[in-house]
């Protein structure tokens, strides 16, 4: 575990040294959030709520999920160039686990972003527009858990499709599509009330959901008691079952490469 | 003693994608490949005893690099069998490489952003060392290897030389049994060179380490390993000690002859056709020496040779070289 969180601490000192970029990144994410927000504000037009959900909700949502979707990018190539330069072989050298080791050093790089993006984006934003307070600190709480349970799905789902580069020449147009179904579908950039009752009803059965709303709905109150409860069961549920397949598709990959040699 | 490497009869075949040329057959190739088998190592057994220092070399494509891919546990070999230390690499991955370090000239593991004692503490958490023997290796090895000056700065601002010092060390702090250095030394200069290879050498003979070495840089071979193991198009042609090779294989001997009026000449002969002194007695007749000097065949001389095959090797016999 030691071992892991090295590799965490490691990641956060290397982002360190590119300060030009995270100045970039913050200005990035704080140009989006408020371009969000200008839309809305205007598509709201000063009408209290629209079907129960305020202005103030949606900006809250999009703070949380577009702010911690900026944080949260990593480099999804990592592995496909490690495969193609060869030396993933390096990594199989050491007593580690690799796989581990790459979700340690991505998490590493989202805790730098989280601080050095994400919280200064947020100050900023909460002098342009109000936002809804979270419902007690308990939920502000078990929104923190939730977000972690969040990110998890968001990287196996991201590592699933990084291991089809073991077989394909190149995994960036997957990714590509990849991003846009987790921005879509995860309401990031449409906030999942608004959308169709079906597709909703969809994307209920996706591991989409769990990713960035099922943390806001705790925050805002909407889920309350047994129903916060349950979304972290299908949470976890979700977790387990990427993972799996995640590690199907990983020790196909490796025997692929232990074996032919690549 | 027992072998600490034992390879018996190791295959691998690669199966490669065959191309032609052309529009038609591109398309063709979308649909239907044909498939070419190269044999890239080719039964190749050898054994290596516990503190043993061994050059591999062999001309580029010659099966060394999969090889020393087998040996470190990151390929399966088609067939045949390897046991290091007790474990079969390629099965026991995990608890095999915390006993090894590998060294690849050409490929870094050290972290390019920070500087490099980042990269040496988290060696230290991926191999468990305890911190007593951690301090110790370090302060060891940049003392050996002269890298004060430069620990603090990050990898991206050092020189190649400097780098691989860097990289030799990562490989070794968790004072692994076994090393294979994979061309430590390409692209250094002089300096450097000497530095690396006095430093395998004292790694050598102060802790008893088993080094494998592959190299395309013969001083290397001639200054650092004992014995020398040959491989081309995927067989082993030679294995055996250094001095043995240059008595066996070099047939030419070259002789340089001052003359007194200040004139050099240069004969170049075969021992086993010429004895010695039939070539001096002609000499001695001929010319007015002021001084003369037998060159010893350099081992670059050999390797290029056989590389060429200009001289056949005899068949390897099993076991030699123990």
């Amino acid at each position: 575990m030691r071992t892991y969180l090295e590799f965490a601490i490691k990641k956060f000192q290397n982002k360190m040294t590119y300060r030009f970029d995270f100045f970039m990144e913050i200005v990035n994410t704080i140009i989006t959030i408020v371009v969000y927000l200008c839309i809305y504000k205007a598509l709201y037009g000063g009408t209290k709520d629209i079907d129960g959900i305020t202005y103030q909700m949606v900006a809250t949502n999009f703070v949380i999920s577009m702010g911690l979707s900026n944080a949260f990018k990593f480099n999804e190539m990592f592995l496909q160039d490690k495969i193609h330069d060869g030396t993933i072989t390096n990594e199989f050298l050491k007593p580690v686990n690799f796989t581990f080791r790459m979700l340690w050093e991505n998490i590493g790089e989202g805790a730098f972003k989280i601080v050095f993006n994400f919280i200064p984006a947020l100050i900023f934003t909460i002098f342009y527009t109000s936002f809804c307070p979270p419902k007690s600190i308990i939920n502000f709480l078990v929104m923190l858990v939730s977000i972690s349970l969040g990110y998890l799905i968001l990287w196996l789902i991201s590592f699933i499709v990084q291991t089809w580069s073991f077989w394909l020449f190149s995994v960036w147009g997957i990714i590509t599509i990849k991003n846009v179904f987790v921005n879509i579908l995860s309401g990031s950039l449409l906030p999942i009330w608004f959308m169709p009752d079906l597709l909703r009803k969809i994307i209920s059965f996706t591991p989409f959901e769990s990713i960035y709303f099922t943390p806001v709905r705790i925050y805002l109150g909407e889920l309350s008691g047994r129903d916060i409860l349950s979304g972290m069961a299908i949470q976890i549920l979700w977790i387990a079952v990427l993972a799996i397949v995640a590690n199907v598709f990983w020790k196909k990959g490796v025997k692929k490469l232990v074996v032919q040699g690549g | 003693m027992e072998p600490i490497i034992e390879v018996k009869n190791i295959k691998k075949y690669y199966k490669v994608a065959k191309r032609e040329k052309g529009l038609g057959a591109t398309i063709k190739n979308l649909f239907h490949r044909k498939y070419e088998i190269k044999k890239a190592v080719n039964d190749i057994s050898f054994s290596i005893k516990k503190g043993e220092i061994v050059g591999f070399i062999g001309p580029n494509g010659a099966g060394k690099s999969t090889t020393i891919k087998m040996l470190s546990g990151i390929l399966y070999p088609d067939e045949g069998g390897i046991k290091i230390n007790g474990y079969i690499p390629y099965k026991q991955r995990k608890q095999y490489v915390k006993h090894i370090g590998v060294v690849f000239g050409q490929k870094s593991q050290l972290n390019w952003d920070l500087p490099l004692i980042e990269s040496f503490e988290l060696m230290k958490y991926i191999y468990k060392i305890p911190e007593k023997v951690y301090e110790e290796n370090l302060n060891k090895f940049t003392q050996l290897l002269d890298m004060k000056d430069f620990i603090n700065q990050p990898v991206r601002q050092l020189s190649l030389g400097q780098r691989m010092r860097g990289d030799i060390v990562a490989a070794l702090l968790h004072s692994p049994q076994i090393v294979f250095f994979d061309e430590p030394t390409i692209g250094l200069d002089v300096v450097a060179k000497e530095k690396i290879r006095d430093f395998i050498k004292y790694m050598n003979e102060t802790e008893q380490t088993t080094i494998i070495f592959t190299t395309h840089d013969m001083q290397d071979i001639e200054k650092v390993c004992d014995r020398l193991i040959i491989i081309d198009t995927g067989k082993k042609i030679y294995d055996g000690s250094i001095v043995e090779i240059k008595n066996k294989y070099a047939n030419s001997k070259t002789i340089e002859i001052w003359l007194e009026d200040g004139k050099k000449e240069v004969k170049t002969f075969d021992v086993n056709q010429t004895p010695m002194n039939e070539v001096m007695e002609e000499l001695f007749s001929k010319y007015h020496i002021k001084d003369i000097s037998i060159c010893e065949p350099e081992i670059d001389g050999i390797v290029r040779d056989i590389y060429e095959k200009r001289v056949s090797l005899e068949p390897v016999v099993a076991g030699m070289g123990e």
